[in-house]
Order: C-alpha cells, then structure tokens, then sequence
C-alpha cells in the first residue's frame, strides 16, 4: 500500500469510490480492487499470495451462498493471474499501491 | 422583515448609487453597486420580495456592476464587474447588465462559497421531498426547472445546489431561473402567467430571459431539506419520458463531475458527496414534453402526507 493512503471509500452494489489521498482523485472501482487494497493494507504480498487469497475468499463466499436444494453446478475456475495483474497494475499507476 | 419592494425606485437607485443595496439571497448577502437604471429596474422586478438588509452591515459578497465614463459613456456603453477592487472579467455590453449581474452572483458564490459543497444543478422540493438536477448546459435542466417551479415546486436554485457539509441537507439560494434562447417562449407558452425580466440578445449564451423566482419559495430560502432524487435529465426531441435507475457509485461520480468545489474540497468534500449518494436515489432521464416529465417528477415526490 502507498504511504499516506486512508482508504476513504463507500461501496454500494459491487462498486465503489475510494478517495487518493495523495492525488486528491476519485476513482470509481470494483469490490474487488477494494478488497485487494484491503488486503495490502494490512501487508504487501505477491501476485500468487493474492490470487490464492482471492480464490479462497471467492470460494467462501459461494459456500456463504450456497442453496442445498440446487444442483452445485461446475466448481469455479481459479482467478485469472492475467486479469489479476493487470488490476495490480492499474492500481499502481492510481498510486495506490507500489511495488516492494 | 423589509424587502426590496418597500423602496422606492427612486430609493432604490439612490442606495445602488450610495452605500449598496444589500439584498439576502439564501445564505449570502449581496452588496450591490450601480450606476445603470435599467438594471435598478431589473432589481426592482426580480427581487422584490426578498430581504433588504441594513445599509453598513456584513455583506458576504461586494459587487459592483458600473458603466464606466469617458468615451464609453457614448460609444458602445459597457458595463463593467469589479469586485474587491478586482476586475476579474471583460467588459459586456451595458444591455447585458442584468444577466451580467446573475452570472457573477453565481460566480461570488461558485469561487467563495466553499463552506458547501456547491453543484452545478437546480435543486426544487415538493413534499419534502428534494430532487438535485444537476446537468451541464444545453441539457434542458432549467426548462425543466421552471416548468416544475410554475407547476408549485418550491424553487431552492437554478444553478447551484448548496449541499452543507454538517448535515448534508440541501441550503436553498433561489434566485431567478435564466431561460436561453428557446426555452424563453416554451415556459411563456407553458405558464402564459409568469413573470420575466427583460429579455436580452446576443450573449455569450444567445438570447437570455430571467424568470421570477416564486415568492414562496423566496419566503422559504431559510428552510434547508434533505436530498430525496439525484436526476440527470436530458431533453431529446420527441423522446417518449424515461427514468432510468443509476447505480450509487456512477451517481457519486457524476455528481463530482458537475461540481464546482469537489476537488478543492478534498476528504470533506468526498464525505459530504458520499452522504448525499447515500441518501439519493439516481436516475437519468430523457424527455422532451414538460407534462411527461411532471407526471414522472410528480411521482417521485410521492404523496403530500410524506413530509
């Protein structure tokens, strides 16, 4: 996480804006680019610690949602580390997170 | 309490000429300085029923609209804005005095104000009920405006919703809505009763003519209300009415965007614009016939027990 970054941020119906503290921009997100920084916030980790970190939240989500009475279907594939990155990246040019 | 109309023309001239006329809009007190007679008449007209204040007092903004002397006095008159000593703008021709004088008591406000977080948006109130119309121009958002206006919506501003940052409410600063070129004779034809000042050619903005605000809602300018609707209208022509949802966040943001102060702001501003999303419901909407869209608005103002 960049130094000086509050994470002043309001999420409604998988969207969020969050306010850069060092920019003085808005920036319009998803939920998941807030739980990154969320996470990063608390520590920096590497490309493979975050998405093994996302899997497992998205995995618990679908069990917190999980329907007895309906056929589970095909079990999720594991986050793409392309798109991954390139939400890191994205995130970097923002100046809200460097890289260590 | 003493309004504009208890002075004379006459005393009228006499204090724009002398100490300043001092005339409360919303929040903020007007020192105004002239030497034009028509725009003294103008003030006559259109700010007749609001509060006069006390020669001497505190004004929170100094205005003075002059046609200068010399040559000019003769040749293509102008007239001349000068705050604080400053001269922040060009001379305009001495005819566009009057909107001339409502473009910099927005811009007083728009450059000073900072104690709200200021959007550029009409702001009207029914029920209790207020919806934020904010809208760059040529969107049909001040034809809307005063349709619903001439229709019984009390009138917080045309131009500049005040969103006070202690509490989010909206603080009204209703002053006369300026219609552009054709919008002029749609509200005259929509409401044959209400009352316009001169109307003036050849601005920056085209033909320009500004309709009195409502008494009532002059008289109401101390009565501040919560956010009820965020809607960004869009005439289109021989558009069937549509209101379509926003999602919170796009709402945020499209508000920040048509905000005067939101960057200066910073944090404070980011909360205050939070607390006015969190409160709203957003919408885009497209229109193009004025009794389309008082039914829809009608509708989101809900019963009048509701306040």
């Amino acid at each position: 996480m960049a130094g000086g970054q509050a994470l002043r941020r309001r999420e409604w119906d998988g969207e969020a804006v969050l306010f850069n503290d060092l920019s003085g921009s808005t920036h319009l997100l998803s939920s998941t680019a807030v739980w990154l920084l969320e996470r990063l916030a608390v520590a920096p980790a590497d490309l493979a610690c975050l998405a093994a970190a996302l899997d497992a939240e998205l995995a618990a989500q679908d069990q917190a949602q999980h329907d007895p009475d309906q056929d589970d279907g095909p079990a999720d594939a594991p986050i793409d580390r392309a798109q991954l990155s390139d939400l890191l990246t994205h995130l970097c040019a923002l100046h809200l997170i460097e890289p260590c | 309490m003493l309004t504009v109309s208890s002075l004379t023309p006459a005393q009228l001239r006499a204090r724009l000429h002398g100490p300043g006329l001092d005339i409360q809009t919303g929040p903020f007190v007007n020192r105004l300085h002239s030497n034009i007679p028509h725009l003294a008449a103008g003030l006559a007209l259109l700010y007749g029923d609001y509060p006069l204040r006390a020669a001497g007092g505190f004004a929170d903004f100094h205005l003075d609209l002059s046609q200068p002397g010399g040559l000019r006095r003769w040749w293509r008159p102008q007239v001349r804005f000068e705050q604080d000593g400053q001269h922040p703008f060009k001379p305009l021709p001495v005819d566009q005095a009057q909107p001339f004088c409502e473009w910099m008591m927005n811009w007083c406000v728009s450059n000073r104000a900072h104690g709200y977080l200021i959007v550029h948006a009409a702001v009207v109130e029914k029920h209790g009920r207020a919806i934020v119309l904010p809208a760059p121009p040529g969107s049909g958002k001040s034809t809307l405006c005063a349709a619903l206006v001439c229709r019984g919506w009390r009138l917080l501003s045309d131009e500049l919703a005040l969103v006070r940052h202690e509490d989010g409410l909206l603080v009204p600063v209703p002053r006369p809505i300026s219609l552009k070129n054709r919008s002029i004779d749609v509200i005259r034809a929509f409401a044959p009763d209400a009352v316009f000042g001169s109307v003036v050619h050849g601005t920056m903005k085209g033909t320009v003519g500004l309709l009195r605000a409502p008494a009532a809602s002059v008289h109401r300018a101390g009565e501040a209300v919560a956010p009820h609707a965020v809607v960004f209208p869009q005439w289109e022509a021989d558009a069937p009415a549509t209101l379509d949802p926003l999602p919170r966040a796009r709402l945020f943001m499209r508000v920040a965007d048509n905000a005067f102060n939101y960057t200066l702001l910073g944090a404070r501003g980011f909360a205050t614009l939070a607390g006015l999303a969190e409160r709203s419901a957003g919408y885009a909407f497209r229109y193009s016939r004025l009794e389309q869209a008082l039914e829809i608005f009608d509708a989101l103002a809900g019963p009048g027990d509701a306040a």
